[in-house]
């Protein structure tokens, strides 16, 4: 019998998901006005100690190398247009990559998260993906969170000398994950449900994403593969600049 | 006293229209192909098109900022009406944006709008609870109530309201007069100044990007999906190798143009008109005054 309640649970999702809740998933950012205003200031005032962080690490980055500014902003521009393209998917919906899990491997979570605090807002503004006042919700779970998990998924990987395929893999399909187990929590905690609070909530919020996310998530990891595999190949030199 | 309110925007929408007509009167209609830029350079064309481009940048980022809050904060139906009404009206009337243009800009975030109030206001669980249920294929339940029909109403105006705050300023302001602001903000130099340079790279990227993909899609590369990724992924990298390369080069550039650490654009003078202070005041105390009789009746 629980099994067999085990199995509704997932059917349910699936049922979500055919009465097209997908889209919001795809979204993937929380959108402007969803938030109340406390819980706005509330994740912003999180993310302040990483921007803080990684503000000062590029200013210390600058002023020994001056030249690193325009490769950090074409890097941002790229994390951009990574994250505005369509990417090859079988039910053929309209996603997009997040690119934080490439950009935590490529240039470690400070540069990742305030470039991602500027893609953000230009996603905001250019895009009106997201909003202004959830800014703070987004930049936490895509551009602190995911980034952060990422990163330490691939060092510990590396450093356990794992195949580095697989260490790329993981990291940015973990980190892509992980976004989304934020972006749900954040949900969760503004909308709970009337039934079951907070713990019920979530469960819906993380089983709507789930089912598309998880797919998702899994392309993400292998175009980051190829990517980095494509990198590796032909460009050692530049990424011996960024430390990688 | 709501009726009254309901009148009151009634009238307000009225007068907005046939403003709108009497304005847009023997224009000939030039924007009527419409562009579609591929995505999100449309954003940006229609704010460098906008005639409220004139206006004082600060000035409108603040004024959009005041009303999404207040949409937030009082969380108010009529309140959140009138701000789709005249953001609406500033943006098509004033701003001369075309309102099949205006409509096209407003379905995506509507769309996510609706089915991400969809996903709030109904609640999954394997008992039977809650005032509206429908039991599907004896397995569990879908359910929803008053309550959170009239909560995910709400969120549906408020939201909208925020929305149409937002898109008010993004559509007649260009993202480099916004970071102008943000500057004179005193947000920190580093960010400012990389916002700047990305924004600008931005372009240069896509396309870069689109003439990658047209020779890949010219030599099959996304014939199935193990090719697309493939390529995808070579496109990319590709993109970030490029982008790489360039970076050296841009600073030589920006060296050979004596750059001492300090981005300087040229930034237009807009001058704030006392009538737009009046209306903005004005119809900020209309927005609390709605508020004010809607929540004590």
């Amino acid at each position: 019998m629980f099994k067999k309640k085990g199995k509704m649970s997932i059917l349910a999702f699936a049922l979500l998901v055919m009465m097209a809740v997908a889209p919001v998933a795809n979204a993937m950012h929380v959108m402007e006005g969803f938030l109340p205003v406390s819980h706005c200031l509330l994740w912003g005032a999180v993310c302040i100690p990483f921007l803080v962080l990684g503000i000062r690490n590029i200013q210390k980055t600058l002023k020994d190398n001056r030249k690193t500014l325009t490769v950090l902003a074409l890097t941002g521009a790229f994390v951009f247009v990574l994250s505005s393209l369509k990417i090859p998917s079988v039910t053929g919906s309209c996603s997009h990559m997040t690119g934080t899990g490439l950009g935590a491997i490529l240039f470690g979570p400070c540069v990742t998260s305030v470039l991602g605090l500027i893609v953000l807002v230009f996603q905001a503004v250019l895009l009106a993906h997201g909003g202004l006042t959830t800014l703070g919700a987004n930049c936490f779970s895509m551009a602190i969170a995911g980034p952060i998990l990422a990163y330490f998924v691939y060092k510990i990987l590396k450093g356990m000398n794992v195949n580095k395929k697989v260490t790329v893999f993981l990291a940015a399909f973990l980190g892509d994950l992980f976004t989304y187990c934020v972006t749900s929590v954040e949900l969760a905690i503004a909308y709970p449900s009337e039934v079951g609070g907070f713990g019920a909530s979530l469960t819906k919020f993380l089983g709507i994403f789930a089912t598309t996310q998880v797919p998702l998530a899994i392309i993400e990891g292998i175009l980051t593969v190829v990517i980095v595999i494509g990198l590796e190949t032909y460009a050692k030199t530049e990424l011996k600049c960024l430390e990688f | 006293m709501n009726l009254f309110i309901i009148w009151f925007l009634t009238g307000m929408a009225i007068c907005m229209t046939v403003h709108g007509m009497w304005k847009g009167r023997g224009k000939s209609h030039h924007g009527k192909g419409g562009h579609k830029h591929g995505s999100f350079l449309s954003v940006d064309y229609f704010a460098y098109a906008s005639e409220m481009r004139k206006w004082n940048a600060s000035f409108k980022m603040i004024f959009a900022m005041v009303c999404l809050l207040l949409c937030i904060l009082l969380n108010n139906i009529y309140v959140s009406i009138a701000v789709i009404l005249m953001m609406g009206y500033l943006t098509v009337v004033i701003g001369g944006l075309s309102f099949s243009h205006y409509l096209s800009m407003l379905t995506v975030p509507v769309v996510f709008l609706i089915f991400g109030t969809v996903a709030i206001a109904l609640g999954f669980s394997l008992d039977p609870v809650g005032q509206y249920r429908l039991h599907v294929l004896n397995l569990f339940y879908i359910y929803c109530s008053d309550a959170s029909l009239l909560k995910a109403g709400q969120l549906v105006f408020k939201a909208f309201g925020a929305v149409s705050a937002l898109y008010m300023m993004t559509l007649t302001t260009p993202l480099s007069e916004l970071i102008v602001v943000l500057r004179k903000a005193h947000i920190p130099k580093v960010l400012i100044e990389l916002m700047n340079m990305i924004y600008r790279y931005l372009f240069i990227m896509m396309d870069t990007h689109s003439r990658m993909k047209h020779s890949a899609e010219a030599r099959l590369g996304y014939v199935d999906f193990k090719t697309s990724c493939y390529s995808f992924g070579q496109v990319a990298g590709n993109l970030l190798i490029v982008s790489l390369k360039r970076g050296t080069d841009y600073y030589n550039a920006l060296e050979a143009r004596c750059y001492d650490g300090d981005l300087r654009f040229l930034e237009e003078k807009k001058p704030l008109k006392r009538s737009q202070i009046v209306m903005a005041a004005v119809f900020v105390v209309l927005l609390l005054a709605i508020w004010k009789i809607t929540t004590t009746s």
